[in-house]
Protein backbone atom coordinates (compact mmCIF):
# COMPACT_ATOMS: atom_id res chain seq x y z
CA UNK A 1 0.00 0.00 0.00
CA UNK A 2 1.54 3.55 -0.86
CA UNK A 3 1.47 6.75 1.02
CA UNK A 4 -0.74 8.22 -1.41
CA UNK A 5 -3.54 5.49 -1.67
CA UNK A 6 -6.43 7.81 -0.77
CA UNK A 7 -8.67 4.88 0.52
CA UNK A 8 -6.35 4.18 3.09
CA UNK A 9 -6.82 7.95 4.89
CA UNK A 10 -9.79 6.89 4.56
CA UNK A 11 -9.54 3.72 7.23
CA UNK A 12 -10.95 1.18 4.38
CA UNK A 13 -8.02 -1.05 4.05
CA UNK A 14 -5.94 -2.28 6.97
CA UNK A 15 -2.87 -1.15 7.67
CA UNK A 16 0.04 -4.30 6.57
CA UNK A 17 3.28 -3.03 7.71
CA UNK A 18 6.16 -5.00 6.53
CA UNK A 19 6.52 -6.83 9.72
CA UNK A 20 3.25 -8.13 9.50
CA UNK A 21 3.66 -9.20 6.27
CA UNK A 22 6.34 -11.38 7.14
CA UNK A 23 5.00 -12.63 10.09
CA UNK A 24 1.76 -13.79 8.40
CA UNK A 25 3.68 -15.73 5.60
CA UNK A 26 5.62 -17.17 8.32
CA UNK A 27 1.86 -18.22 9.92
CA UNK A 28 0.90 -19.94 6.89
CA UNK A 29 4.58 -21.64 6.28
CA UNK A 30 3.65 -23.08 9.39
CA UNK A 31 0.44 -23.87 8.98
CA UNK A 32 0.84 -25.84 5.71
CA UNK A 33 3.84 -27.96 7.63
CA UNK A 34 1.65 -28.66 10.26
CA UNK A 35 -1.04 -29.93 7.65
CA UNK A 36 1.73 -31.48 5.42
CA UNK A 37 2.43 -33.58 8.41
CA UNK A 38 -1.11 -34.20 9.36
CA UNK A 39 -2.28 -35.34 6.52
CA UNK A 40 -0.50 -38.79 5.76
CA UNK A 41 -0.68 -39.38 9.74
CA UNK A 42 -4.26 -38.87 9.42
CA UNK A 43 -4.83 -41.07 6.21
CA UNK A 44 -2.77 -43.22 7.89
CA UNK A 45 -4.89 -43.36 11.39
CA UNK A 46 -8.15 -44.12 8.51
CA UNK A 47 -9.12 -47.67 7.94
CA UNK A 48 -7.84 -49.31 5.13
CA UNK A 49 -10.02 -50.29 2.54
CA UNK A 50 -9.40 -53.93 2.35
CA UNK A 51 -11.71 -54.42 -0.82
CA UNK A 52 -8.96 -53.97 -3.01
CA UNK A 53 -7.93 -57.26 -2.44
CA UNK A 54 -9.94 -60.43 -1.75
CA UNK A 55 -13.42 -60.13 -1.66
CA UNK A 56 -14.75 -60.92 -5.38
CA UNK A 57 -11.90 -59.76 -6.36
CA UNK A 58 -11.34 -62.67 -8.93
CA UNK A 59 -8.81 -61.97 -11.90
CA UNK A 60 -9.36 -62.99 -15.70
CA UNK A 61 -5.67 -64.85 -16.17
CA UNK A 62 -6.52 -65.87 -19.42
CA UNK A 63 -8.25 -68.55 -21.64
CA UNK A 64 -7.50 -72.39 -22.36
CA UNK A 65 -5.77 -71.74 -25.62
CA UNK A 66 -3.20 -69.51 -23.39
CA UNK A 67 -2.93 -72.59 -21.08
CA UNK A 68 -3.47 -75.97 -23.61
CA UNK A 69 -3.58 -79.15 -20.82
CA UNK A 70 -0.02 -79.81 -20.06
CA UNK A 71 0.98 -76.47 -19.30
CA UNK A 72 1.03 -74.15 -16.13
CA UNK A 73 1.55 -70.26 -15.96
CA UNK A 74 2.65 -68.20 -12.84
CA UNK A 75 1.06 -64.67 -12.42
CA UNK A 76 0.82 -62.38 -10.25
CA UNK A 77 -3.02 -62.17 -8.63
CA UNK A 78 -3.76 -59.73 -5.58
CA UNK A 79 -0.06 -58.42 -5.36
CA UNK A 80 1.00 -62.62 -4.77
CA UNK A 81 2.45 -65.14 -7.32
CA UNK A 82 -0.11 -67.99 -8.49
CA UNK A 83 0.80 -70.94 -10.17
CA UNK A 84 -2.56 -71.58 -12.73
CA UNK A 85 -2.12 -75.01 -13.62
CA UNK A 86 -4.15 -77.07 -16.73
CA UNK A 87 -3.40 -80.30 -16.13
CA UNK A 88 -3.07 -82.96 -19.04
CA UNK A 89 -6.71 -84.48 -18.39
CA UNK A 90 -8.11 -81.01 -18.53
CA UNK A 91 -8.28 -80.22 -14.97
CA UNK A 92 -7.40 -76.53 -13.94
CA UNK A 93 -6.02 -75.56 -10.96
CA UNK A 94 -4.58 -72.98 -9.14
CA UNK A 95 -1.89 -72.58 -5.98
CA UNK A 96 0.21 -70.34 -4.70
CA UNK A 97 3.08 -70.40 -5.85
CA UNK A 98 5.47 -69.04 -3.08
CA UNK A 99 7.35 -72.34 -1.80
CA UNK A 100 6.54 -73.50 1.61
CA UNK A 101 10.09 -74.06 2.19
CA UNK A 102 12.05 -70.24 2.00
CA UNK A 103 9.42 -68.52 0.22
CA UNK A 104 11.08 -68.77 -3.32
CA UNK A 105 8.70 -68.49 -6.40
CA UNK A 106 7.74 -72.35 -8.26
CA UNK A 107 8.11 -73.04 -11.72
CA UNK A 108 5.87 -75.24 -14.22
CA UNK A 109 8.30 -78.51 -14.58
CA UNK A 110 7.01 -79.04 -18.47
CA UNK A 111 8.63 -82.64 -18.83
CA UNK A 112 7.97 -84.59 -15.80
CA UNK A 113 4.52 -82.35 -15.07
CA UNK A 114 5.13 -81.22 -11.60
CA UNK A 115 5.46 -77.87 -9.52
CA UNK A 116 8.98 -77.53 -8.94
CA UNK A 117 10.59 -75.05 -6.29
CA UNK A 118 13.98 -74.27 -7.95
CA UNK A 119 15.82 -73.18 -5.00
CA UNK A 120 16.11 -76.55 -3.30
CA UNK A 121 13.97 -79.12 -5.63
CA UNK A 122 10.96 -79.03 -3.80
CA UNK A 123 8.23 -80.72 -6.11
CA UNK A 124 4.57 -80.20 -5.67
CA UNK A 125 1.51 -81.98 -7.39
CA UNK A 126 0.01 -80.65 -9.82
CA UNK A 127 -3.89 -81.56 -9.00
CA UNK A 128 -3.34 -81.30 -4.83
CA UNK A 129 -0.27 -78.57 -4.59
CA UNK A 130 1.21 -81.63 -1.88
CA UNK A 131 4.52 -82.50 -1.15
CA UNK A 132 6.03 -84.97 -3.43
CA UNK A 133 9.99 -84.80 -2.53
CA UNK A 134 12.06 -82.01 -1.04
CA UNK A 135 12.33 -80.15 1.60
CA UNK A 136 9.20 -78.09 2.00
CA UNK A 137 7.08 -79.05 5.06
CA UNK A 138 3.58 -78.33 3.58
CA UNK A 139 1.59 -78.91 0.77
CA UNK A 140 1.17 -75.32 -1.47
CA UNK A 141 -2.27 -73.12 -0.69
CA UNK A 142 -4.76 -73.68 -3.20
CA UNK A 143 -6.19 -70.51 -5.17
CA UNK A 144 -9.59 -71.00 -5.87
CA UNK A 145 -10.28 -71.03 -10.29
CA UNK A 146 -12.82 -71.65 -12.13
CA UNK A 147 -13.78 -72.11 -16.04
CA UNK A 148 -16.08 -69.88 -17.66
CA UNK A 149 -16.45 -70.57 -21.60
CA UNK A 150 -13.06 -71.31 -21.75
CA UNK A 151 -11.92 -68.40 -19.63
CA UNK A 152 -9.65 -69.09 -16.83
CA UNK A 153 -10.42 -67.40 -13.42
CA UNK A 154 -8.56 -67.20 -10.42
CA UNK A 155 -8.38 -65.39 -6.99
CA UNK A 156 -11.37 -64.15 -5.31
CA UNK A 157 -13.60 -65.80 -2.87
CA UNK B 1 3.15 -1.86 22.82
CA UNK B 2 2.70 -3.17 19.30
CA UNK B 3 -0.03 -1.18 18.02
CA UNK B 4 -1.77 -3.12 15.46
CA UNK B 5 0.44 -5.40 14.58
CA UNK B 6 -1.59 -8.61 12.85
CA UNK B 7 0.75 -11.22 14.87
CA UNK B 8 -0.74 -10.20 17.55
CA UNK B 9 -4.06 -10.04 17.22
CA UNK B 10 -3.93 -13.65 15.92
CA UNK B 11 -5.19 -16.32 18.17
CA UNK B 12 -2.20 -18.70 18.83
CA UNK B 13 -0.67 -15.89 20.05
CA UNK B 14 -3.38 -14.07 22.33
CA UNK B 15 -3.61 -17.84 23.72
CA UNK B 16 0.24 -17.65 24.68
CA UNK B 17 -0.19 -14.17 26.01
CA UNK B 18 -3.42 -15.50 28.36
CA UNK B 19 -0.98 -18.97 29.12
CA UNK B 20 1.81 -16.52 29.67
CA UNK B 21 0.24 -14.80 32.39
CA UNK B 22 -0.62 -16.91 34.37
CA UNK B 23 2.46 -19.44 34.20
CA UNK B 24 5.27 -17.44 33.50
CA UNK B 25 5.88 -19.74 30.37
CA UNK B 26 8.23 -17.29 29.09
CA UNK B 27 10.50 -16.89 32.18
CA UNK B 28 11.02 -20.76 32.15
CA UNK B 29 11.73 -20.93 28.22
CA UNK B 30 14.05 -18.02 28.80
CA UNK B 31 15.98 -20.35 31.47
CA UNK B 32 15.84 -23.32 29.41
CA UNK B 33 16.85 -21.71 26.07
CA UNK B 34 18.25 -19.00 26.35
CA UNK B 35 21.96 -20.27 27.70
CA UNK B 36 25.43 -18.84 26.30
CA UNK B 37 27.00 -21.51 23.80
CA UNK B 38 30.48 -20.89 22.87
CA UNK B 39 30.90 -18.42 20.28
CA UNK B 40 32.99 -20.83 18.09
CA UNK B 41 31.03 -23.86 18.02
CA UNK B 42 29.79 -25.06 15.14
CA UNK B 43 29.14 -29.12 15.66
CA UNK B 44 27.12 -28.52 19.17
CA UNK B 45 23.82 -29.57 17.08
CA UNK B 46 24.85 -33.20 16.55
CA UNK B 47 22.91 -34.17 20.12
CA UNK B 48 20.23 -32.43 19.10
CA UNK B 49 19.75 -33.82 15.70
CA UNK B 50 19.58 -37.17 17.46
CA UNK B 51 17.16 -35.93 19.74
CA UNK B 52 14.72 -34.51 17.00
CA UNK B 53 15.44 -38.35 15.08
CA UNK B 54 14.45 -39.95 18.50
CA UNK B 55 11.19 -37.80 18.34
CA UNK B 56 10.78 -38.68 14.61
CA UNK B 57 11.05 -42.32 15.32
CA UNK B 58 8.52 -42.58 18.80
CA UNK B 59 5.74 -41.10 16.28
CA UNK B 60 6.31 -43.08 13.33
CA UNK B 61 6.95 -46.11 15.75
CA UNK B 62 3.61 -45.49 17.57
CA UNK B 63 2.24 -45.30 13.95
CA UNK B 64 3.57 -48.59 13.11
CA UNK B 65 2.23 -50.30 16.29
CA UNK B 66 -1.28 -49.72 15.46
CA UNK B 67 -0.83 -52.03 12.44
CA UNK B 68 1.79 -54.42 13.34
CA UNK B 69 1.13 -57.80 14.83
CA UNK B 70 3.95 -59.54 17.00
CA UNK B 71 3.34 -63.10 16.12
CA UNK B 72 5.31 -65.56 13.62
CA UNK B 73 2.20 -66.36 12.09
CA UNK B 74 0.80 -62.36 11.17
CA UNK B 75 4.05 -60.41 11.66
CA UNK B 76 5.59 -60.45 8.11
CA UNK B 77 1.87 -60.42 6.98
CA UNK B 78 1.15 -56.89 8.53
CA UNK B 79 4.52 -55.43 7.23
CA UNK B 80 2.68 -56.30 4.06
CA UNK B 81 -0.05 -54.57 4.40
CA UNK B 82 1.22 -52.13 5.93
CA UNK B 83 3.39 -51.41 3.02
CA UNK B 84 0.86 -52.16 0.38
CA UNK B 85 -2.79 -51.50 1.75
CA UNK B 86 -2.62 -48.61 4.47
CA UNK B 87 -2.48 -45.58 2.96
CA UNK B 88 1.03 -43.60 3.90
CA UNK B 89 2.09 -47.01 5.19
CA UNK B 90 4.99 -47.41 3.22
CA UNK B 91 5.99 -43.69 4.05
CA UNK B 92 5.54 -44.04 7.57
CA UNK B 93 7.51 -47.43 7.40
CA UNK B 94 10.26 -46.20 5.71
CA UNK B 95 10.60 -42.61 7.53
CA UNK B 96 10.83 -45.34 10.99
CA UNK B 97 13.71 -47.54 8.81
CA UNK B 98 15.52 -44.44 7.29
CA UNK B 99 15.55 -42.10 11.19
CA UNK B 100 16.27 -45.80 12.84
CA UNK B 101 20.20 -45.54 10.19
CA UNK B 102 20.10 -42.13 10.52
CA UNK B 103 19.67 -41.83 14.59
CA UNK B 104 22.71 -44.47 14.96
CA UNK B 105 24.79 -41.76 12.79
CA UNK B 106 24.36 -39.02 14.36
CA UNK B 107 24.38 -40.48 17.87
CA UNK B 108 28.05 -41.26 17.05
CA UNK B 109 28.88 -38.01 15.06
CA UNK B 110 27.50 -36.64 18.26
CA UNK B 111 29.58 -39.14 20.64
CA UNK B 112 32.86 -38.34 17.81
CA UNK B 113 32.70 -34.23 18.10
CA UNK B 114 32.47 -34.62 22.41
CA UNK B 115 35.30 -36.45 22.24
CA UNK B 116 37.47 -34.56 19.51
CA UNK B 117 36.86 -31.18 21.42
CA UNK B 118 37.28 -32.98 24.75
CA UNK B 119 34.24 -31.95 25.92
CA UNK B 120 34.26 -35.34 27.85
CA UNK B 121 36.58 -34.14 30.34
CA UNK B 122 35.75 -33.03 34.16
CA UNK B 123 33.40 -31.96 34.92
CA UNK B 124 31.85 -33.96 32.38
CA UNK B 125 32.47 -37.47 32.98
CA UNK B 126 29.01 -38.01 34.20
CA UNK B 127 27.36 -36.37 31.22
CA UNK B 128 29.68 -38.43 28.61
CA UNK B 129 28.91 -41.81 30.49
CA UNK B 130 25.29 -41.20 30.27
CA UNK B 131 25.70 -40.69 26.80
CA UNK B 132 27.76 -44.25 26.11
CA UNK B 133 25.12 -45.93 27.87
CA UNK B 134 22.26 -43.57 25.36
CA UNK B 135 24.34 -44.77 22.07
CA UNK B 136 23.96 -48.32 23.52
CA UNK B 137 20.12 -47.82 23.68
CA UNK B 138 20.15 -46.63 20.90
CA UNK B 139 21.96 -49.59 18.76
CA UNK B 140 19.47 -51.73 21.30
CA UNK B 141 16.58 -50.55 19.30
CA UNK B 142 18.10 -51.22 15.86
CA UNK B 143 18.87 -54.79 17.35
CA UNK B 144 15.67 -55.45 18.48
CA UNK B 145 13.71 -53.43 15.92
CA UNK B 146 15.30 -55.50 12.69
CA UNK B 147 13.45 -58.87 13.96
CA UNK B 148 10.23 -57.50 14.05
CA UNK B 149 9.51 -57.90 10.03
CA UNK B 150 10.12 -61.46 10.98
CA UNK B 151 11.42 -62.41 7.74
CA UNK B 152 14.63 -64.22 6.61
CA UNK B 153 16.73 -61.57 6.74
CA UNK B 154 15.53 -60.37 9.93
CA UNK B 155 15.55 -64.69 11.64
CA UNK B 156 19.28 -64.76 10.48
CA UNK B 157 20.37 -61.11 11.73
CA UNK B 158 18.90 -62.11 15.18
CA UNK B 159 20.64 -65.59 14.71
CA UNK B 160 24.08 -63.93 14.12
CA UNK B 161 23.80 -61.48 16.84
CA UNK B 162 22.75 -63.50 19.34
CA UNK B 163 25.17 -65.95 18.59
CA UNK B 164 27.82 -63.24 19.18
CA UNK B 165 26.69 -62.90 22.42
CA UNK B 166 26.44 -66.70 22.95
CA UNK B 167 30.63 -66.29 22.48
CA UNK B 168 31.26 -64.40 25.64
CA UNK B 169 33.31 -67.31 27.74
CA UNK B 170 31.77 -68.56 30.78
CA UNK B 171 28.57 -66.65 30.74
CA UNK B 172 27.74 -67.20 26.98
CA UNK B 173 25.07 -69.81 26.79
CA UNK B 174 23.42 -67.85 29.41
CA UNK B 175 23.32 -64.58 27.69
CA UNK B 176 22.41 -66.34 24.57
CA UNK B 177 19.15 -68.21 26.58
CA UNK B 178 18.17 -64.47 28.17
CA UNK B 179 18.26 -62.88 24.35
CA UNK B 180 16.37 -65.49 22.72
CA UNK B 181 14.16 -66.75 25.83
CA UNK B 182 15.15 -69.73 25.41
CA UNK B 183 18.09 -71.66 23.38
CA UNK B 184 16.33 -71.06 19.71
CA UNK B 185 14.81 -68.26 17.94
CA UNK B 186 10.83 -68.55 18.91
CA UNK B 187 7.53 -66.86 18.83
CA UNK B 188 9.18 -65.83 22.51
CA UNK B 189 12.10 -64.44 20.97
CA UNK B 190 9.31 -62.16 18.84
CA UNK B 191 8.03 -60.85 21.64
CA UNK B 192 10.44 -60.28 24.02
CA UNK B 193 12.61 -58.36 21.51
CA UNK B 194 8.76 -55.91 20.96
CA UNK B 195 8.30 -55.48 24.18
CA UNK B 196 11.88 -54.21 24.62
CA UNK B 197 11.49 -52.10 21.10
CA UNK B 198 8.43 -50.61 22.45
CA UNK B 199 8.45 -50.18 25.90
CA UNK B 200 11.44 -50.92 27.85
CA UNK B 201 14.06 -49.13 24.98
CA UNK B 202 11.83 -45.64 24.66
CA UNK B 203 10.77 -45.18 28.44
CA UNK B 204 14.84 -45.73 28.96
CA UNK B 205 16.15 -43.80 26.38
CA UNK B 206 13.73 -40.80 27.32
CA UNK B 207 14.39 -40.72 31.43
CA UNK B 208 18.09 -41.03 30.02
CA UNK B 209 18.12 -38.07 27.78
CA UNK B 210 16.60 -36.00 30.83
CA UNK B 211 19.00 -36.79 32.62
CA UNK B 212 21.84 -36.24 30.09
CA UNK B 213 19.77 -32.85 29.23
CA UNK B 214 19.68 -31.50 32.69
CA UNK B 215 23.17 -32.49 33.48
CA UNK B 216 24.36 -30.66 30.22
CA UNK B 217 22.17 -27.32 31.32
CA UNK B 218 23.36 -27.36 34.75
CA UNK B 219 26.95 -27.50 33.81
CA UNK B 220 26.78 -25.38 30.41
CA UNK B 221 28.36 -26.39 27.27
CA UNK B 222 32.23 -26.34 27.04
CA UNK B 223 33.73 -24.01 25.15
CA UNK B 224 36.33 -25.74 22.54
CA UNK B 225 38.42 -22.68 22.24
CA UNK B 226 38.96 -22.74 26.12
CA UNK B 227 42.41 -24.98 26.23
CA UNK B 228 41.26 -27.78 28.48
CA UNK B 229 44.59 -29.33 28.33
CA UNK B 230 45.37 -32.71 28.27
CA UNK B 231 45.00 -35.15 31.59
CA UNK B 232 48.73 -34.52 32.61
CA UNK B 233 48.06 -30.48 32.55
CA UNK B 234 45.27 -31.09 35.11
CA UNK B 235 47.50 -32.62 37.53
CA UNK B 236 49.55 -29.69 37.40
CA UNK B 237 48.51 -26.96 39.92
CA UNK B 238 46.86 -23.76 38.59
CA UNK B 239 43.64 -22.30 37.72
CA UNK B 240 41.97 -25.37 37.16
CA UNK B 241 38.80 -23.70 36.78
CA UNK B 242 39.81 -22.11 34.03
CA UNK B 243 41.30 -25.02 32.51
CA UNK B 244 37.46 -26.70 32.95
CA UNK B 245 36.41 -23.77 30.89
CA UNK B 246 33.03 -22.93 29.76
CA UNK B 247 30.81 -23.08 33.07
CA UNK B 248 32.12 -19.88 34.59
CA UNK B 249 30.93 -17.42 32.09
CA UNK B 250 27.28 -17.68 33.00
C1 LIG C 1 14.18 -44.45 18.96
C2 LIG C 1 14.84 -45.19 18.19
C3 LIG C 1 14.26 -46.32 17.37
C4 LIG C 1 15.03 -47.03 16.53
C5 LIG C 1 16.51 -46.83 16.27
C6 LIG C 1 14.17 -48.02 15.91
C7 LIG C 1 14.61 -48.97 14.98
C8 LIG C 1 13.80 -49.84 14.28
C9 LIG C 1 14.23 -50.68 13.18
C10 LIG C 1 15.67 -50.80 12.63
C11 LIG C 1 13.13 -51.36 12.74
C12 LIG C 1 13.06 -52.31 11.58
C13 LIG C 1 12.63 -51.45 10.40
C14 LIG C 1 12.25 -52.18 9.18
O1 LIG C 1 13.01 -53.06 8.75
O2 LIG C 1 11.19 -51.87 8.69
C15 LIG C 1 12.00 -50.98 13.56
C16 LIG C 1 10.71 -51.46 13.44
C17 LIG C 1 9.65 -51.14 14.31
N1 LIG C 1 9.65 -50.18 15.31
FE1 LIG C 1 11.25 -49.06 15.83
N2 LIG C 1 12.89 -47.90 16.40
C18 LIG C 1 12.88 -46.87 17.33
C19 LIG C 1 11.79 -46.43 18.06
C20 LIG C 1 10.54 -47.02 18.06
C21 LIG C 1 9.45 -46.66 18.93
C22 LIG C 1 9.50 -45.55 19.97
C23 LIG C 1 8.39 -47.49 18.62
C24 LIG C 1 7.00 -47.57 19.21
C25 LIG C 1 6.59 -47.17 20.35
C26 LIG C 1 8.82 -48.36 17.55
C27 LIG C 1 8.01 -49.34 16.94
C28 LIG C 1 8.41 -50.17 15.90
C29 LIG C 1 7.58 -51.14 15.26
C30 LIG C 1 6.13 -51.48 15.61
C31 LIG C 1 8.36 -51.75 14.26
C32 LIG C 1 7.94 -52.87 13.32
C33 LIG C 1 7.51 -52.36 11.99
C34 LIG C 1 8.57 -52.53 10.92
O3 LIG C 1 9.44 -53.41 11.04
O4 LIG C 1 8.53 -51.78 9.94
N3 LIG C 1 10.11 -48.06 17.25
N4 LIG C 1 12.44 -50.05 14.48
S1 LIG D 1 12.52 -72.63 -1.00
FE1 LIG D 1 11.46 -74.04 -2.16
S2 LIG D 1 12.51 -75.86 -1.76
FE2 LIG D 1 13.57 -74.42 -0.50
Amino acid sequence: MRESDPRESEGRLPTVDRRGFVRSLLGFSIISTIMGVLTPIIGYLWPPARSARGGGGRVLVGTLTDIPPGQAEVLPINDKPVIVVNTQDNQVRAFSAICTHLGCVCEWEDRRQFILCPCHDGRFNALTGAVISGPPPSPLPSVEVVVEDGDIYAGGA
Amino acid sequence: MQQKDVFYRTWPLRFWNWLDKRYALQEFLHALVDVPIPRSANTLYLGGITLFLFGIQAITGILLSIYYQPTPENAYGSILFIMNDVRFGWLIRSIHAWGANLMIIFCILHLLRVFVQGAYKPPRELTWMAGVLLLMLTLGFGFTGYLLPWDQRAFWATTVGSEIAGAIPLVGQAALNFLRGGPEITALTLSRFFGTHVLVLPVGLALLVAIHLVMVHQQGLADPTEPTGSPDDLLQEGAEGSRVGGSDDH
